[in-house]
């Protein structure tokens, strides 16, 4: 770009703070959309721009395909990208709690999104390296558009309908791009239903991550008994059954598939292993239970019994993501449970033959 | 270039800076207002209706609440229902059937971010069955709950507040609590 043909910087700043002076952005500067820019968004699916793509009947609001890209463009992506923002909020739409009340929720939970498949590799996704960022263009802005689409389209705003006590660090941030290249195991896309080899996005909310690092067991046991001590603290049990996800460093994953563990015998492992006793539960008054919900029971007879809390291999989600130069591994909590599904990434016959986004100036 | 849905834009210049809501203020102002019930003149020998929605301590709340209603205020019948799914407002079956046999309902507790704003939702749509509704949230939530009135088209929806938190009392606390809050109930739900 030649000098002469430098955007001019107030004209731009100008539009930057009118879409903030409307009430839409998240606090960050956003990209102004215009209608050619989001006709570009348009172009890169079949889809129809009033097709609606998610509802929130409590609220009267939904989205549609238009709406979407107007956000999309707003956060950033690249009109490239704008089929997995579409995958990714397909995904979070089969997700019980982001239909219900999740965005409303106290627990102000993130969505992490999980993209398989070689259009990782075509966007120029980041799939090794600070998986959960930043610094990556794709990775920042398809989570970002998913949270501009539920400020704007659903009208979701923070201290009105959005009603988060703290809320998480990584909010309308994580989109793990899986480093399929060093996993020992199938993609995660596959847990989904979806063939390897597919460009596919799974989706899930989460209440928090937090990081295992063992960098010096050779045994693989042990690195499982430091997880499940992670996973097993009180403070994440509201209900009987939590959902408790692993994303795995390619070290640690290839520690375990050198023993012969695939996912399932570690989805077991964790099964068989995660709880507490009641005592425990008890101790921080969550031995109870009414329905579903735990609660202080001052009853005593059940504190010599170890209590499960992952009760199907969907609630422990196993993902591989990051560099393979430590060994460290991050648990992620997931708000309610993963739908199980991937959804995949739409891509029409000419997109494929564009070159791809890292090549074009 | 495909042709664009307005959404609700005024078509303009192809510049315009593109509005990612869909929403104007033309169309909210023209949402049309939500009907209010007619007030009895008092709950003498009326059927109160309390939908619970599992929420902790809501159950003992409201069927305190509805003992005080009988032994106070003359009500003569009660009738509890449970919403299973707290973030979301009632199904429809719920309304209908609460409203063939109820002369008044109490919702509540609204002490979270859905349920709140579900709670207010609820006793608008009671309202709109021609049944008065008193819906009970906890004083956090006041913002969440006004905007769920004002998206219902009842903007200044008034309900009753109990002090936040809910969750934690014991049942002599929750009993307290439910009486503290009676009166302004029988307010909202007589004329």
């Amino acid at each position: 770009m030649t000098h002469t043909q430098a955007p001019d910087p107030e004209a731009a700043q100008a539009a930057i703070e009118y879409c903030y002076a409307q009430g839409w952005s998240d606090g960050l500067p956003l990209v102004p959309a215009s209608q050619p820019l989001v006709a570009e968004f348009l172009a890169t699916t079949s889809r129809a721009p009033d097709e609606v793509i998610g509802e929130l009947e409590q609220v009267g609001r939904d989205c549609t395909v238009y709406l979407a890209a107007v956000n999309a463009a707003m956060a950033g992506c690249l009109p490239e990208y704008f089929p997995v923002v579409l995958a990714a909020f397909d995904a979070l739409m089969r997700e019980r709690a982001a239909r219900g009340g999740g965005w409303q929720s106290t627990s102000g939970p993130a969505p992490m999104i999980v993209v398989n498949g070689p259009v990782r590799h075509e966007l120029g996704f980041n799939t090794s390296g600070g998986a959960f960022g930043p610094g990556f263009r794709p990775n920042a802005t398809i989570p970002r558009a998913i949270g501009l689409i539920v400020r704007n389209a659903f009208g979701i705003r923070p201290h009105v309908l959005e009603q988060a006590t703290q809320g998480l660090p990584g909010r309308w941030s994580i989109c793990l791009a899986e480093n399929e290249e060093e996993s020992p195991w199938p993609p995660f896309a596959a847990d989904g239903g979806q063939p390897a080899g597919v460009s596919a996005v799974s989706a899930t909310l989460l209440r928090t991550c937090e990081f295992v690092d063992n960098r010096h067991t050779p045994d693989p046991e042990q690195l499982l008994w430091d997880i499940a001590d992670t996973i097993s603290r009180t403070g994440s049990l509201i209900f009987r059954d939590t959902s408790a996800g692993v994303v795995f460093c390619p070290e640690h994953a290839q520690m375990l598939a050198g023993v012969g563990y695939g996912k399932p015998d570690v989805q077991a492992w964790l099964m068989e292993h995660c709880g507490r006793s009641g005592a425990d539960l008890r101790r921080a008054g969550k031995n109870g239970l009414r329905g579903i919900a735990r609660f202080a029971d001052p009853d005593e007879s059940a504190d010599d019994t170890f209590t499960r809390i992952l009760p199907s291999p969907r609630h422990v989600p196993l993902v591989v993501a990051g560099a393979r130069n430590a060994a460290i591994s991050m648990v992620v909590r997931v708000f309610g449970e993963w739908s199980g599904t991937a959804t995949p990434v739409e891509q029409l016959p000419a997109a494929r033959e564009r070159p791809a986004v890292g090549l074009t100036p | 270039m495909p042709a664009l849905p307005s959404r609700g834009t005024t078509p303009g210049p192809p510049n315009l800076i593109l509005d990612p809501t869909g929403t104007t203020t033309t169309t909210r102002a023209a949402k049309p207002k939500a009907p209010r019930a007619r007030r009895p003149a008092s709950l003498r020998g009326a059927t109160v209706g309390l939908l619970v929605n599992t929420k902790q301590n809501a159950a003992p709340f409201l069927d305190e609440l509805g003992r005080l209603l009988k032994e106070r205020y003359g009500a003569t019948g009660l009738m509890a229902r449970t919403k299973v799914n707290f973030a979301q407002p009632a199904p429809d079956e719920l309304i209908k059937e609460m409203a063939a046999s109820c002369d008044v309902i109490v919702t509540g507790i609204g002490d979270c971010g859905s349920c709140s704003a579900s709670a207010v939702a609820d006793g608008i749509a009671f309202e709109a069955s021609n049944l008065p509704a008193a819906a009970i949230c906890s004083d956090a939530f006041g913002v969440t709950a006004d905007a769920m009135a004002e998206l219902r088209g009842a903007p200044g929806y008034r309900y009753a507040t109990t002090p936040h938190p809910v969750a934690v009392l014991t049942p002599d606390q929750v009993r307290e609590r439910a009486a503290q809050v009676l009166d302004d109930v029988v307010a909202l739900l007589t004329a």
